[in-house]
């Protein structure tokens, strides 16, 4: 028992009976007299339109056609989520010179989705092919081509302690270049966009997004409209991961809307979702490492380039997130992280689950491993050399490390997983067996970063005693809602299905700044918690006031005196004869930006004829803080862990020379299904984090952040190989194994 | 022309022509909205129902295939708004985060325990291969139909 009521058990949630009984409904599903907006795109990577012609589409029937010309051309960041952050704008909403396969040409308008995409078929468009740009080596030379503002590419630096006094003293300079690929999200909902203009000259924006006032605020930057008549309202959302956190077709339906006076919902099939949005940032780093004798690190290098594709989006956000997880994992003395980002002719990256986690631990989890079978460590002696401790400060001056557990993990974890037996490889026939695992950090909001970190709710408690939580709250499937409620809950002894919690809508709600930077429990959530406390201290005050007599709190109410009198009640009385509600409003901005950790172990039998990979044992092992609720943390490692695996083994949006994708839907592009699933042992280290809900922090992002460089790690101990280039296919595996012996890097 | 079957027990007739996909007239024709378009090549499973018992993916089936057939859908199976056992389970076994596989999840499941009233892990695993969760790693799935069968075992060797 955790002394709790609620916190830490297993809530089922509320929303789960209509998801069962297929009454929960997506934007695609509700009913609209919109005009249906179908997507016209670049067939070709790189060309610009010679001549449009829209005049046999306009034949049908109430079509009408926007093109590139008749949008404006305000350049805008889709993935700018506050006025001023001055992220690059290079994107229009839509484009004559078409910078990837899948780049927005004009939006084909009718009253019926089938009219719609028969109309589009119609519009003939000319292209003057372009020279292509895939190659990351080649982008900054190619740079001019594509975008004509003159940016080779996009700088990032960090830098502190005497980087070349630790690689000139060092008895050991280890390095690896390794790379990671171009990841679609695949939420199963597909993107779509409803936009109604409204009274009072309000234009109403539907969507299922992750960041409600990042939406109004790009818009706003492109319509002459101020953000008081953007009203942004949170759709139910059909999964995201990141996906959905970057403005991508909301600006262009807005537009739409706007200019026609007419509300226009754009939907998109699988393949404009694959290509047309956004996807994990593909990029190559090259890392170095200087050790002392005993294994000690004194510093790293790194160059890594980051391949934003033909827009510049967050990508520059993301590359900086990337270098800012070094030093908050091991106790690196001195680092030099120089990166940069290219612009190239294939989908835009962005935000996806782990905002450049994933990325960065790869490149640092597979060279450590590279590291101690150079210089003969045990993986996990090593790291625990290395490894962060509780408290430590980030070298970087960025936020304290706080109640940082993961020497914990990594040693619970070696034990359950039982590291000792496993480590040693083995072999039987054609199947080799191995382990591996890998460390991670992520951060639990904004705070000492270059952006804000605030978020606002009210709690109201009402006469009958039940509770109504007023927030942007961005449930996407992660379950940010029950959590909301069991910390509701907790604080206020209101039953859980007596409270009801809003979602984002931007005309009514207070400011937050959505769901990103893993703040949703961390920030959210203790702005909940503050709600629910706060109401209760002024119930009891109140109370005290009006019956003059002092107040305890008991499970079923308030004890006035001898008595005890319902919350309810209570309610009622303080409203009718104080004259107030109990309705609090909280603005809560964090004090500190602590680590989340993990550490991921896995267990892979390679089938040396085939390549196949069967990732066969797994352990979990997260410093959560706190769980809120078991289930649901529960919840999201096992699905980052089957994202995991799929970006260490099989998914994969590559660009062939010409730029054309490597897939558009799911037969080509492929998901880790149930058959290819593990079982995953989990283990959640508990210590509690000051700042949080009850001592919880984040695992959303982190928990798929370690999961392919685990498995890399496991195939290169069971191989004896050195593979360092994302996704680990059948196909790299024949071929390394095809090598006499493997290429040193 | 127009399509007569039965959906979730009930007479239904629907137009389509040759080109409508089962998916369409059911979301369009019928206002069946739970039968949800992932990927709209058969690779995804959100558009699943059963189409005599079968589960069938309804994106890539003509809409005139219908044409005489049982269909279900994800509503079809409560009874006077009781769950049925599979959905039931799915709720308590936290195999639903945002729900978009779900309906497809629970059919399949559904056609499954029809067949094989005791099916191992390894069998349930294969028998939703061919639908997609980006969200629960399945884990908690095969743990719902797991449970959903041993409960409808024990529910039908139950003393009346
Ligand atoms: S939508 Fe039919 S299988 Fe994906
Ligand atoms: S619950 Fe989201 S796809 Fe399965």
């Amino acid at each position: 028992m955790n002394g709790f009521k609620y916190i830490g058990g297993r809530l089922p949630r509320e929303d789960a009976r209509d998801k069962a009984r297929g009454r929960f409904l997506y934007l695609a599903d509700l009913p609209s007299d919109a005009l249906h907006g179908a997507l016209l795109t670049s067939p070709l990577a790189h060309a610009s339109v010679v001549s449009i012609d829209v005049r046999e589409a306009l034949e049908l029937r109430g079509v009408r056609v926007l093109t590139f010309e008749d949008a404006p051309d305000t350049l805008y960041n889709s993935g700018e989520w506050f006025p001023g952050q001055n992220d690059h704008p290079d994107e229009t909403l839509l484009t004559g010179h078409a910078r990837h396969v899948g780049d927005r040409i004009a939006l084909i308008l009718a009253p019926d989705k089938k009219t719609a995409r028969e109309a589009r078929d119609l519009v003939r468009v000319e292209y003057s092919a372009l020279p292509p740009s895939v190659e990351l080596h080649t982008a900054e030379d190619l740079s001019q081509t594509l975008h004509c503002d003159g940016v080779r590419s996009f700088p990032g630096k960090i830098e502190y302690g005497c980087v070349d006094a630790a690689f000139s003293a060092a008895a050991h300079v280890e390095s690896s270049t390794i790379s990671t690929q171009k990841v679609h999200h695949a939420a199963l909902e597909t993107h779509a966009v409803l936009a109604v203009p409204s009274d009072n000259g309000v234009l109403e924006v539907y969507t299922p997004c992750q960041i409600l006032f990042g939406v109004q605020h790009v818009i706003a930057s492109i319509l002459p409209l101020p953000l008081s008549k953007i009203r942004v309202i949170r759709t139910n959302v059909g999964g995201a991961f990141g996906g959905k956190q970057e403005v991508v077709f909301e600006p262009l339906c807005a537009w739409a809307a706007h200019k026609l006076g007419r509300a226009v919902f754009i939907d998109t099939a699988r393949e404009e979702t694959i290509i047309s949005t956004r996807t994990r940032a593909a990029m190559t780093g090259t890392v170095e490492t200087a050790l002392d004798d005993d294994g000690r690190i004194l510093g790293r290098r790194f160059d890594v380039t980051m391949d934003a594709g033909a827009y510049l989006t967050g990508s520059r956000k993301v590359m900086m997130a990337m270098g800012k997880k070094i030093p908050r994992l091991y106790r690196i003395p001195a680092l030099r992280y120089d990166a940069k980002a290219v612009r190239t002719s294939t989908t835009p990256a962005g935000a996806c689950r782990g905002y450049g986690s994933p990325q960065i631990h790869a490149v640092t989890e597979i060279h450590t491993d590279m590291i101690c079978r150079a210089l003969d460590f045990d993986p996990v002696e090593f790291r625990l050399k290395n490894l962060v401790h509780p408290f430590d400060r980030d070298p970087t001056g960025a936020a304290n490390l706080g109640n940082a557990r993961i020497i914990d993990c990594l040693e619970r974890g070696a034990a359950a997983f039982k590291w000792a037996e496993r480590r040693t490889p083995s072999s039987s026939g054609r199947l080799r067996r191995g382990a591996g695992f890998a460390c991670c950090t992520h951060g639990n909001g904004y705070y000492k970063t270059i952006y804000h970190d605030v978020s606002g709710m009210s709690l109201r408690i009402m006469e009958d005693g039940s509770a109504v939580l007023r927030g942007a709250v961005h449930e996407l499937g992660h379950a940010a809602v029950p959590a909301m409620t069991l910390i509701i809950a907790e604080t206020t002894g209101i039953s859980p299905d007596r409270i009801t919690v809003t979602e984002g809508d931007s005309l009514y709600d207070k400011y937050d700044i959505g769901c990103q930077a893993s703040r949703g429990i961390y920030v959210v959530g203790e702005c909940a918690r503050l709600c629910g406390e706060r109401a209760m201290e002024k119930l009891c005050r109140e109370a005290e006031a009006l019956w003059d007599r002092p107040v305890r709190r008991s499970e079923s109410g308030l004890i006035i005196g001898d008595e005890t009198i319902p919350i309810g009640e209570a309610v009622r009385q303080i409203e009718m004869k104080r004259g107030t509600s109990i309705d609090v409003t909280v603005e809560h901005r964090p004090e500190n930006n602590p680590g989340s950790y993990g550490v991921h172990f896995a267990q892979v039998a390679v089938d040396t004829l085939s390549g196949i990979v069967r990732v066969e044992k797994y352990l979990a092992v997260h410093d959560v803080g706190r769980a809120i609720g078991r289930n649901f943390v529960e919840g999201q490692i096992y699905g980052a862990v089957q994202m995991g695996i799929g970006m260490a083994l099989c998914e994969d949006l590559s660009f062939d020379a010409r730029g054309n994708p490597s897939a558009r839907n799911f037969d080509k592009y492929h998901l880790v299904n149930a058959p290819d699933m593990p079982e995953v042992e989990i283990i959640l280290i508990e210590e509690g984090e000051e700042g949080g809900p009850f001592g919880a922090k984040s695992i959303g992002e982190i928990s798929t952040v370690p999961v392919a460089p685990a498995i890399v790690n496991a195939i290169n101990r069971a191989l004896d190989t050195e593979l360092t280039h994302l996704p680990i296919t059948p196909a790299v595996i024949v071929n390394a194994l095809r090598k006499p012996a493997p290429t040193p890097i | 022309m127009d399509v007569h079957f039965t959906l979730n027990g009930e007479n239904m007739s629907a137009a389509a022509d040759s080109s409508t996909r089962l998916i369409d007239m059911l979301r369009e024709g019928c206002g069946i909205k739970s039968v949800r378009e992932g990927c709209g090549v058969g690779e995804c499973g959100a558009c699943t129902v059963l189409m005599n018992g079968d589960p069938i993916c309804s994106c890539v089936t003509p809409a005139v295939q219908a044409r005489g057939c049982d269909v279900t859908t994800v509503e079809g199976l409560e009874t006077d708004g009781e769950l049925d056992a599979i959905q039931e389970s799915f709720v308590t076994n936290d195999a639903i985060q945002c729900g978009f596989c779900t309906p497809g999840m629970i059919l399949t499941a559904k056609a499954l325990l029809a067949r094989n009233p005791s099916p191992s892990r390894e069998e349930i695993r294969r028998s939703i291969a061919g639908n997609i969760c980006r969200c629960t790693g399945y884990i908690p799935i095969i743990n719902a139909i797991e449970a959903a069968a041993a409960r409808t075992r024990e529910e039908n060797t139950a003393p009346l």
